[in-house]
């Protein structure tokens, strides 16, 4: 059996904490596995031999580096064939990726191009005899699974940032380098544009009145959503479908391709509880979630839990908090 | 310019789920199906292509008899062909076998674009798009939200986090999987509907596309064991009662936080 091979990312010129989640996870699984497998690492970009030299002292054991001027940015087709030569080159029969945005682009390629075993955003991996468990979620949350892998084939798996602590050991390590061929790429990389600056900093507020695709419609947003907001002297949020569907300007938007938010109360009224949005609000100090699906993984981050239809409980509550201001 | 497009059908986003009893994926008989929301996106921008010039839409679908609405659908939206590989044989692949037939399927059309969505509602793999490209050898890009569509190159904006945008040049062919909101998606005329009988559906099997035995249950690499409700960890108190003795509760905590 062979190696596992941890694929770092580096984000403003630092290792991402996502890559030292996978070490983590790499380090379980090759300390209980029977198979001997060591934990070997790839850093991918442009002058990152030092980057790499620290992965490698911080777990990530042998690293290998893909360092070209024509890897300063994400581009699939450098990191495609950055990875399969570092594979190669350590006898890797486990891939492991952070599930970002340059993870989610290129791990299936990797998995096609090697024929592999592919699971994404797992929360968890385990050594199962001489074989592996994968933990993921399904269905946007509401159903977890439990995976294997049949056959002796590599596994390319993605993990979930976030989903376990980063790795705080030491590893010896040497650096080496792996040749990468850059020329015909046929995706090239333009440009990064920031985020626009928001005219609605939702990062600021005391009290978040949000509202999801569970609100049904843009009028009822302003009808029952808006005045427990006023009510509350709050700021209004939307999960994603909300604005996708354009009841909401972008910028009210919650969660990973949002804003992250962390206000004294969080109200979540006619959202699910998708990864996605969970991570844009579950560290608030205080978390109320209405929702008429009991198994509603908002729950599961929440404080204080109602079942209930929305239409019925939110203007029952904005009354009952303007009478409570008013008295 | 010929474009193809990717859509599967998934549960409607409210269907109960409801656990078969070998444990292994959900119970699908009485659950309403819809088309996958990402691919309603992929969809319409492969319809804007055709409105800005000339070119011909193909969608793609794989699944059994019930698929046969979501293609009507997609014809009845105003694309011209649908190709529908119906086959047990089929049934139970993995995303690599869902990519390898679709992989297959690009090849005999030879399309300068595959739009896809970005992942599927019920399996949440978003792992069959840039498979389906990889196995074509042509670029890919995912979590798209803008395509701005030339001669021989596609430029896209591609999500990052927290709002930030990539943008990136795909030569063509290529393959696009879109994020959802990256249009609004427009629906089937009454005029649409009923052109889309006259339509052609294509049906296919595994065998005509050469993969017999390669794809379907029986040539998974990745197996699910099984799917479960989460456990449930510490979770919320949960507030019972009538609505009036919820609500007054709900005001007490928030009093109790200092904040009313
Ligand atoms: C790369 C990526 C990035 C993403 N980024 C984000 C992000 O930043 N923010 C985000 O929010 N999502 C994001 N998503 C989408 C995410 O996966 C979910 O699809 C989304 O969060 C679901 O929104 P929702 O909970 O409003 O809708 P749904 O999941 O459809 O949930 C609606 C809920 O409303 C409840 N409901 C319906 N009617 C009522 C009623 N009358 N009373 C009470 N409850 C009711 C239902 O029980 C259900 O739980 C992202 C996805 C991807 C793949
Ligand atoms: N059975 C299928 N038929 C057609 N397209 C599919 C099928 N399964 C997946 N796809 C396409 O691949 C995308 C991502 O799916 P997945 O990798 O399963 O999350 C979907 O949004 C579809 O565009």
């Amino acid at each position: 059996m062979g190696n596992i091979l941890v694929v770092a990312e580096i984000q403003k010129g630092e290792l991402r904490e996502a890559s030292y989640e996978l070490l983590t996870q790499a380090h379980a699984v090759a300390g209980a596995g029977d198979a001997g497998r060591k934990v070997r690492s790839l850093v991918i970009g442009s002058g990152v031999a030092d980057a790499a030299a620290e992965f490698a002292g911080k777990g990530g054991g042998d690293t290998y580096l893909a360092d070209a001027e024509g890897l300063a940015a994400y581009n699939v087709n450098g990191w495609e064939a950055a990875i399969l030569a570092a594979a190669e080159a350590a006898e890797a029969d486990l891939i492991l990726l952070s599930n970002t945005p340059s993870g989610w682009d290129v791990a299936p390629r990797i998995a096609a191009a090697l024929d592999a075993a592919f699971v994404s955003d797992c929360f968890k991996i385990e050594a199962d005899g001489d074989g592996l468990a994968l933990y993921r979620r399904v269905f946007n949350g509401k159903l977890d699974a439990k995976l294997s892998v049949s056959g002796a084939g590599p596994v390319v798996a993605t993990m979930q940032p976030g989903a376990c602590a980063a790795y705080e050991g030491t590893s010896q390590g040497a650096t080496h380098p792996v040749e990468v061929k850059l020329d015909g790429a046929k995706a090239v990389f333009v440009e990064v544009k920031a985020a626009e600056s928001k005219g609605v900093d939702l990062t600021k507020a005391d009290i978040i009145v949000s509202g999801g695709r569970g609100v049904g419609d843009p009028e009822k947003f302003t009808e029952v959503i808006q005045p427990l907001a006023d009510a509350l002297g709050a700021a209004m949020g939307a999960s994603r479908p909300v604005v996708d569907a354009g009841w909401l300007p972008h910028e009210y938007q919650v969660g990973s391709s949002g804003q992250v938010v962390q206000p004294k109360l969080y109200i979540a009224c006619g959202i699910s509880g998708a990864i996605q949005h969970l991570v844009g609000m579950k560290t608030s100090n205080f978390i109320v979630a209405i929702n008429k699906d009991p198994d509603a993984p908002i729950f599961e981050v929440a404080d204080i839990g109602i079942v209930a239809d929305l239409f019925e409980v939110v203007p029952a509550l904005t009354k009952a908090v303007q009478e409570a201001k008013g008295g | 310019m010929k474009v193809l497009v990717c859509l599967k059908q998934v549960p409607h986003s409210d269907a109960r789920l409801d656990i078969r009893d070998d444990g292994a994926w959900i119970k699908d008989d009485g659950v309403k199906f819809e088309i996958n929301s990402y691919d309603t996106y992929a969809l319409e921008q492969a319809l804007r292509v055709k409105d800005a010039g000339e070119a011909e839409v193909v969608v793609v679908s794989i699944g059994p008899d019930r698929v046969t609405q979501a293609l009507r659908t997609a014809l009845g939206m105003g694309a011209d062909r649908a190709v529908h590989v119906n086959d047990p044989e089929a049934e139970g692949s993995d995303p690599l076998g869902v990519a390898k037939i679709l992989a297959a399927v690009a090849a005999e059309e030879s399309p300068d674009l595959i739009l896809t969505g970005f992942m599927s509602e019920d399996g949440n793999f978003a792992a069959v798009p840039p498979m389906v490209a990889r196995l074509q050898g042509i670029p890919s890009a995912t979590a798209v939200v803008q395509c701005e569509i030339s001669d021989s190159s596609v430029r896209v904006e591609r999500e990052l986090e927290g709002g930030a945008m990539e943008v990136v040049d795909l030569e063509m062919p290529c393959l696009i999987a879109l994020q959802t909101g990256a249009n609004q998606v427009r629906y089937a005329s009454l005029k649409g509907i009923m052109q889309a009988k006259k339509k052609p559906v294509d049906a296919k099997t595994v065998a005509d596309l050469g993969l017999a035995g390669q794809v379907g249950a029986s040539a998974v690499k990745v197996v699910i064991e099984k799917i479960y409700r989460p456990d449930k960890g510490e979770g919320a108190e949960m507030l019972e009662g009538s609505t009036g003795e919820v609500v007054s509760q709900l005001v007490g905590k928030i009093k109790e936080l200092g904040l009313l």
